[in-house]
């Protein structure tokens, strides 16, 4: 085809619009990368639970961390009809002495009593399931860490992933170990046993149904999300996932802008050879599909480079940056910016169409 | 302007598009900058403008104030070093709250009255002198946090009345009351009934008159075991929350930056070979090649005033819109420094341009199809 | 006074490590208001030699004089400024800034050279009345794209004359028209040049038009015969 040889032959003219493309590319996959490793490091713990909700104290305004279950609570929504397994769930946030290491290691120490989505049943007291994260920060397997103020002593038995709560790194642990963890960090958040910040609650009705009757039983005391629901209540979440996304949506508009300008460029050169086309019978509609071949083309090749570079970026990046590149988003981007070049280089059908066979002529000679 | 004007007026959607381009370009950068500053003052307002010269917290506490907790004696033995004026306790919670009818978040944060943390930027009103008095941050003043509204704390039900309101208080992104160190320690033990004691999160530090900050915060870190003393611009700048988002977001703005300045420097040299039969006419018949580059400086200019006026219009609108739940602004400074850079920054992109003026041969107008 | 004076002008190029000699020995003078045309096949030198005559080009040796300015040894910015000053060009193909009104491509000089607000109301004021004596004010706002082929010419021609020269310099003005719009350039070149006393150059290979002009002078391989 024409359009193809066209590129083959003549990179030159369109590899100023492939490097601007590509720039463009290497943004959308950073904002999106950052946006996902926010979105993914901050609600790990709670993706990986296996239940229909969870139960949070009423005036705990969603918040995990400062919700508090009694056993009496607790023992009201296990005889709610249709709740077939509950479970408690704790989260303290403290830092962790590495052995070796000088500086200390973000952890969310996770207190549970049934095993989740990649994370086995909970490991004897004082041991830990970390999470890969923790990695980075010199954990080992086999390690014993000193976790919180008190530095108590958990010795790390294997690795989970993906399962952090607010961007740290999870150190799954028994129940009582994380009591023992709580009560040392911030002795006024002592939690008395059998008491829990959050329930796991599986059940046979459909979520929303089982978070009302939930909280009807316990007579308003507490207040029930769908296991959807807790996940974007995590702190920030949903303004993250709006401003990126609103960033990102601005970032795919200038995209088509540009490649619009850049096809504008290229056409203006042209309009004499589209003359030439159209004098010896070519269709319009045939230069139009080569142009936007040709966007097609510039289009993956910028994508492709692209996303080479924001991987190499990646890995230099500080460890600070929340950067996750995941394949969906890839994939989204890669669309986003083929129907981006699309549009763009449709802007051009005008002049095309307006192409004079007979001025193209007359130019020539 | 002759040559710069009549060009853009006969092949305006080259320059509209480009405009446009640079505008949508100019709006993220603005955009995200005034984000990170309000998120930034709203993450740590607190601790920029309270009376401590140095902020004393918990080894583990990784610089974070929410999650420090100093044993009692640690204030005593502050106290003790030599440079400090002044040491009292801080305490710092998140707490829910009930206010207008409506459940929210809150942070308090307690001080010794008369001693060192108190908020220093009070608008209207007075700071808290007796317990369950609070000062609370302007912004949320429509919020149900205004002079003489009745704050209650929903563990216990305790009332907190506000006295007083300060500027850019702002704790963690919520609602700020600063109130006296005593109702910090009832509002915590309410909500934590099972508490045996209540710590404070770190030690507030007023320093001596002619010691400085920095010297006082190396002493109390040499002397005391198991805290971490930082001066207050420290406590702010190293706040792991701010590192963290001031980074990736000023990573967004300099790849901002970055796709101005080639897709400008980029169109303006492929403009520049697509008239270059006409430039190579001007030179031929006498004209300067510095005329010619003044002409292209011109636009220049003018598309990057035009992307201004386009990403300020656009970066006012949006932050109207969200303003509800940030109270970012842009400021004028802001967008003369972004403006100034990118005009700098396009001008730098456009000496591949002018290269290519410059180093045309006004001989090669006398041969047929050579240009043009 | 003679509008233009060449003494032995010589123009050799190297090319493929060989010298090309483009002008050999070349001697021309033209009197004050005369209308010489420059006859020669493709390659004889000629578009060099009016090149050298109208200071965009630097001989590699002999004299340069146009008027009464010795152009030999005139750096490019020098050349720029007598350009601009003292000749008029009128080139094969490329004559209008596309994207200038014809109007607008009359002042391109003035407006671009910076002859001061005085000067730039003199130029307006010049440029209506070429405008008109080339009877193109009904076309004045239309951009090159817009006009026929012998008003583009028209248009040219006007701008050759803006500054006034005392020398204007034509490349093979009618080869692009045919013999009917051809006589009426040619006309109007000769009655512009005749009415204004200044000295013309034409370049052709079009022996229908050479009868418009005073004299006749024949190149072959970069030489002149009389």
């Amino acid at each position: 085809m024409l359009a193809l040889r066209e590129l083959r032959r003549e990179p030159r003219r369109f590899v100023t619009a492939a490097i601007v493309l590509t720039l463009l590319v290497v943004l959308l996959l950073f904002l999106g990368g950052l946006l996902d490793g926010l979105y993914l490091g901050s609600t790990g713990a709670l993706r990986a639970q296996r239940a229909n909700v969870l139960v949070y104290s009423a005036d705990a305004n969603n918040s995990i961390i400062r919700s508090r279950i009694d056993s009496p609570t607790r023992a009201r929504v296990q005889h709610v009809s249709g709740v077939t397994d509950v479970n408690g769930l704790g989260i303290t946030l403290t830092g962790t002495t590495v052995p070796g290491q000088r500086t200390l290691a973000d952890t969310a120490v996770i207190g549970y009593e049934r095993a989740a989505n990649g994370v086995p049943a909970p490991p004897a007291e004082g041991e830990a399931w970390a999470d890969r994260r923790l990695e980075t920060f010199g954990v080992r397997v086999g390690q014993t860490l000193g976790v919180g103020p008190q530095k108590v002593p958990v010795r790390i038995k294997g690795w989970v992933h993906d399962t952090n709560y607010l961007l740290q790194g999870a150190l799954w642990v028994h129940p009582a170990t994380w009591r023992t963890v709580q009560a040392t960090s911030r002795p006024d958040a002592a939690v008395a046993t059998a008491t829990f910040e959050v329930l796991v609650v599986r059940g046979t009705p459909p979520a929303a149904q089982l978070a009302r009757d939930i909280d009807t039983a316990t007579h308003g005391t507490t207040k029930t999300l769908t296991k959807n629901e807790a996940v974007l209540s995590s702190p920030g979440t949903r303004e993250q996932k709006s401003t990126f996304a609103g960033i990102i949506d601005v970032t795919f508009l200038v995209v088509g802008l540009v490649v619009a300008l850049f096809f504008v460029l290229l056409t203006i050169e042209r309009t004499a050879l589209y003359g030439v086309l159209k004098a010896v019978g070519a269709k319009t509609s045939r230069l139009l599909a080569g142009l936007i071949t040709q966007a097609l083309v510039i289009g993956t090749v910028a994508f492709v480079v692209g996303e080479l570079v924001t991987v190499g970026l990646a890995a230099i990046l500080p460890a600070k940056i929340p950067l996750t590149l995941q394949s969906s988003r890839a994939v989204s981007t890669y669309v986003g910016v083929i129907i981006a070049a699309m549009l763009g280089g449709s802007i051009s059908l005008r002049r095309i169409v307006r192409a004079d066979p007979m001025t193209a002529i007359g130019a020539s000679n | 302007m002759f040559l710069a004007l009549g060009e853009i007026r006969r092949a305006r959607w080259r320059f509209v598009l480009l405009t446009g381009a640079v505008g949508l370009l100019v709006f993220l950068i603005l955009f995200v900058q005034a984000l990170t500053g309000a998120l930034i003052g709203q993450f740590i307002g607190a601790i920029d403008h309270q009376s401590a010269d140095v902020v004393v917290l918990s080894l583990s506490a990784r610089k974070s104030l929410e999650g420090s907790v100093v044993a009692p004696d640690a204030v005593t033995k502050v106290a003790q070093v030599p440079g400090v004026a002044a040491a009292g306790p801080l305490g710092e919670g998140t707490f829910s709250v009930r206010t207008s009818g409506k459940l929210r978040d809150a942070v308090l944060i307690g001080y010794q009255p008369g001693g060192p943390g108190a908020p220093t930027t009070l608008r209207s009103g007075r700071l808290a002198k007796s317990r369950f008095e609070a000062v609370a941050s302007s912004r949320n003043a429509s919020d149900g946090f205004s002079i003489g509204d009745r704050v209650e704390l929903v563990r216990g039900g305790r009332v907190v009345t506000i006295v007083g309101q300060a500027r850019d208080i702002n704790y963690s992104v919520l609602p700020t009351m600063f109130t006296t160190f005593d109702t910090y320690v009832e509002a915590r033990r309410d909500a934590n009934p099972n508490a045996s004691s209540v710590w404070p999160s770190a030690v507030a530090v007023a320093v001596a008159p002619g010691a400085s900050a920095a010297a006082v915060r190396d002493a109390i870190n040499r002397s005391v075991p198991g805290v971490e003393a930082l001066t207050r611009a420290q406590a702010v700048k190293e706040s792991p929350g701010v590192a963290s988002v001031s980074e990736s977001l000023g990573t967004v703005v300099f790849l901002c930056f970055f796709v101005v300045v080639v897709v400008a420097g980029l169109f303006f040299l492929i403009l520049t070979v697509q008239k270059a039969g006409a430039l190579t006419l001007l030179r031929a018949i006498g004209i300067g090649g510095g005329a010619l580059v003044r002409s292209l400086l011109i636009q220049v200019v003018l598309v990057v005033l035009g992307g201004l006026v386009v990403g300020a219009a656009l970066t006012m609108a949006a932050l109207g819109a969200s303003n509800a739940s940030l109270g970012a602004s842009l400021g004028a400074s802001q967008l003369l420094q972004t403006g100034a850079i990118v005009l700098v920054l396009a001008t730098i992109a456009s000496l591949g341009a002018i290269r290519r003026v410059l180093r045309i041969d006004p001989i090669r107008a006398t041969i047929p199809g050579a240009v043009g | 006074m003679s509008a233009l004076e060449l003494a032995n002008v010589r123009k050799v190029y190297r090319s493929g490590g060989e010298d090309v000699i483009a002008l050999d020995h070349a001697s021309l003078t033209i009197g004050d208001d005369e209308m010489v045309a420059l006859v020669g096949p493709s390659g004889s030198g000629k578009t060099t030699l009016i090149s050298i005559a109208g200071g965009l080009l630097t001989p590699t040796e002999g004299t340069v004089v146009v008027g009464s300015e010795d152009i030999t040894g005139y750096d490019p910015k020098r050349l720029t400024r007598f350009r601009s000053q003292r000749v008029g060009f009128v080139f094969q193909t490329v004559n209008l800034v596309p994207f200038l009104t014809a109007r607008e491509n009359l002042l391109v000089m003035s407006e671009l050279n910076g002859v001061g607000r005085a000067g730039r109301k003199r130029a307006r004021a010049r440029a209506d009345q070429l405008l008109d004596e080339l009877g193109l004010t009904h076309r004045a706002r239309g951009v090159p794209a817009e006009l026929s082929g012998g008003e583009r010419q028209r248009v040219a021609i006007g701008r050759a004359l803006m500054n006034e020269p005392k020398l204007v310099l034509f490349d093979e003005p009618t080869s692009a028209l045919d013999t009917k719009l051809g006589e009426h350039v040619m006309e109007l070149i000769q009655t512009e040049v005749k009415g204004r006393g200044i000295a013309a150059v034409i370049v052709t290979h079009d022996t229908r038009m050479t009868h418009y002009c005073d004299r006749v002078i024949t190149i072959l391989d970069g030489k002149l015969a009389a």
